[in-house]
């Protein structure tokens, strides 16, 4: 139902009322609308021919024409209305179409930075466990300091609102964030992070829960650890 | 309204007349005069019918909203306010209702169920707002900022109007977000009503 916020401007909405093609309505149309509020007829302009031309001939003659400008007008408007109906589907299917593609070269970028870990020299591989808070949680990860850092896990338990799971490179001196995780509803994930390339010598990997958003330093409950070896 | 004032400095002799002769026809129509009727239907069933052929995109329609809005008119001629508002746009707001009526009728929708009186009475007369018409120029330079309006916002801004869609109905009908849906209606609006005022 159309609400009074969704009204458009007065002024906008006359423009567009007379901004329509002008057709013009049948002939008979006048007569039944004056029958519809009331017994009467139209009064009627009786026009007196003075041509020698008979009346009922050139009659005839106006209402052929009528009736082929009708039909032609009529046929005209049909596929006009049919082009435009045509022309809304092609732009909305341009539109969506757009929208499958961007979704495409994310996926295809997305696959193509996995490939480069995957295969790449510096790679090294992490297996973390579930905690106490989720003991039939498990993750991977796999950690290319010049390529980036794959990470899957599953059975993480449903985040409550508000927070996310972090994911942590530990090293002697101090965690270092390498991303935020976000579940589905099986509790899976499967993400792709560039974490600093920077970060000193690794000795674990690990996952806590936090704050929205993220926080510098872990402070929540720890969901999966594993040791970090030559990474 | 400023656009109001904008039109009244540039309106015509021949429409400040028109709108005269339709007010004198709307006092014979309230004394039930039906001459009267024939005389402003004469006058107006053209972009009448024009509007609610290109709402309801069906001839037959089309006709039955026209014989509805004058039927209207004739009932409500006594009531109605001249000094609020021209004729002819009161005429068009009067079809334009009904027409989405029956689009809204169409779809039969269970959520459209309550919607038919608050459309009629809209344009009902004791309740018409400040209707104006525009100049043959200012529904040109509309028409032309029309055509050039990005195909989307277009398209949006038609399915408010003349298919009478809340703005979560377009959202859901094109699948795109609420608030992508208002942006593009007011810009839209926007662009228009710098058509409208001759200010771009």
């Amino acid at each position: 139902m159309a609400t009074h916020e969704d009204d458009l401007d007065p002024d906008i909405a006359q423009a567009l009322a007379q901004s329509v093609d002008q057709v013009d309505p049948p002939a008979a149309l006048c007569d039944r609308v004056l029958r519809s509020v009331g017994p009467t007829t139209r009064p009627r302009v009786v026009s007196h021919s003075t041509s020698a031309f008979p009346s009922w001939l050139a009659t005839a003659a106006l209402l052929a024409i009528a009736a082929g400008l009708s039909v032609y007008s009529f046929l005209l408007r049909s596929r006009i209305t049919t082009l435009e109906g045509e022309l809304r589907d092609a732009i909305l299917r341009a539109d969506a179409s757009n929208t499958q593609l961007a979704e495409v070269r994310r996926t295809a970028t997305d696959a193509q930075s996995r490939i480069a870990v995957l295969t790449a020299s510096d790679m090294s591989r992490v297996e973390l466990a579930g905690q106490a808070v989720a003991p039939q949680a498990s993750g991977r990860a796999f950690w290319s300091r010049t390529r980036g850092l794959v990470f899957t896990a599953s059975n993480l338990p449903a985040l409550p609102p508000g927070r996310t799971y972090q994911l942590w490179v530990v090293t002697a001196q101090a965690p270092v964030s390498a991303g935020l995780l976000k579940p589905d509803a099986n509790g899976a994930v499967n993400a792709v992070f560039n974490p600093p390339g920077n970060i000193p010598s690794a000795t674990a990997m690990a996952v806590t829960i936090e704050p929205d958003g993220g926080v510098s330093a872990p402070s929540g409950a720890m969901y999966l650890v594993g040791p970090a070896k030559g990474a | 309204m400023w656009v109001m004032l904008a039109i009244a400095g540039t309106a015509p002799t021949r429409r400040v007349e028109d709108q005269a002769a339709d007010r004198l026809a709307l006092a014979r129509m309230a004394r039930g005069e039906h001459d009267a009727l024939a005389e402003l239907y004469d006058r107006h069933a053209r972009p009448v019918y024009s509007l609610a052929l290109r709402i309801l995109q069906d001839r037959a329609d089309a006709e039955d909203v026209v014989q509805e809005a004058f039927a209207q008119a004739w009932a409500q001629a006594s009531r109605y306010d001249v000094q609020r508002g021209v004729v002819a746009a009161w005429l068009l707001t009067l079809a334009r209702s009904r027409a989405i009526d029956r689009l809204r009728s169409r779809r039969a929708r269970p959520d459209f169920a309550g919607s038919e009186s608050a459309v009629a009475d809209v344009a009902d007369a004791a309740a018409t707002p400040d209707l104006q018409l525009l100049s043959a120029e200012q529904v040109d330079r509309v028409r032309a900022a029309l055509r050039e309006l990005p195909a989307l916002q277009r398209i949006t801004l038609e399915l408010a109007y003349y298919d009478g869609l809340s703005h979560a109905e377009i959202a859901e009908q094109l699948e795109h977000p609420l608030g992508t849906v208002k942006t593009r209606i007011r810009q839209a609006m926007i662009r228009l009503r710098e058509a409208l005022t001759g200010t771009k």
